[in-house]
């Protein structure tokens, strides 16, 4: 498990240990990842990401336009031996997307129960938002770097 | 049987004393398929749970020799959870108070099992 904010880890270990989730990620709705299980390439976790909020944001106009205003819970592909779960929640951090790919060991019920469980304490635990710096061009190469190392260790 | 009678089934075990709630669930996918219950029961974390635990109990089962397993019965401090195999992969549920007819329940539920195979 790797994330970029601390105070996601311990409801997402929570959550993987609960849901027995084979691979999870927790981005922004803008694609930007927040937190990853079970990825091992990076490039795998930018293409899931920017799918994932791609789907939720088709999902969401699709809501709009059969006057669905609440919107859809959650989208579920189920395959002959893996599952995806997409779902939005708000934080005080903004809207952020969980992708959650389960196998035979769990059940869309029980990623839909715990999933529940890991938006609320993200939510509980989300600190406030802290006042937005200007990115400098010679921070901005360094800050990306942090990031993806957070994400994947070291490159 | 159709959705109706199912309904019809699970307003009866309901019925029953102590019994909070009733419902099919797909163990599978852990979703409710049909449900009767209280309004505090909550009932898509109930057939979750429950069809996890029918999962595991099955590959404990299998793993045993003992072939797939009918029913599964949880008594906690408080209450009870009586589940029954009907058609696979659907189980018939029932949540129930300690002091509930639990004898009664479950032969209902047996019987309704017997009808939705």
């Amino acid at each position: 498990m790797r994330v970029l904010e601390p105070w996601v880890a311990e409801p997402l270990a929570e959550f993987l240990r609960e849901s027995s989730a084979r691979l999870t990620l927790v981005m922004t709705s803008a694609g930007q990842v927040i937190a990853q299980h079970g990825f091992t390439r990076s490039v795998d976790v930018m293409s899931a990401a920017a799918l994932g909020a791609g789907i939720l944001a088709t999902t969401d106009e699709l809501a709009r336009t059969i006057d669905e205003p609440a919107g859809f819970g959650a989208v579920v592909h189920q395959g002959e031996r893996q599952g995806v779960w997409l779902s939005a929640f708000d934080t005080p951090r903004g809207r952020w997307i969980g992708l959650v790919v389960f196998g035979q060991e769990s059940s869309i019920g029980l990623v839909r129960l715990f999933f529940a469980r890991l938006a609320a304490q993200i939510q509980a635990a989300a600190p406030p938002l802290a006042p937005v710096r200007d990115v400098l061009a010679e921070g901005f190469e360094r800050e990306l770097d942090n990031s993806l190392r957070s994400l994947f260790g070291s490159r | 049987m159709t959705i109706d009678q199912w309904h019809a089934a699970l307003r009866e075990v309901t019925g029953v004393t102590g019994v909070l709630g009733a419902l099919i669930v797909s163990a599978e996918d852990g979703l409710v398929v049909a449900e009767t219950a209280m309004e505090e029961l909550a009932t898509a974390d109930v057939a979750a749970l429950a069809a996890a635990l029918v999962m595991r109990v099955a590959r404990c089962t299998s793993a045993m020799d003992a072939g797939l397993p009918q029913t599964a019965y949880l008594v906690g401090d408080r209450g009870a959870l009586l589940a029954v195999a009907g058609p696979a992969p659907l189980w018939l549920v029932a949540v129930a108070r300690n002091d509930g007819e639990l004898g009664r329940l479950r032969l209902l539920m047996r019987d309704f099992a017997d009808v939705l195979r």
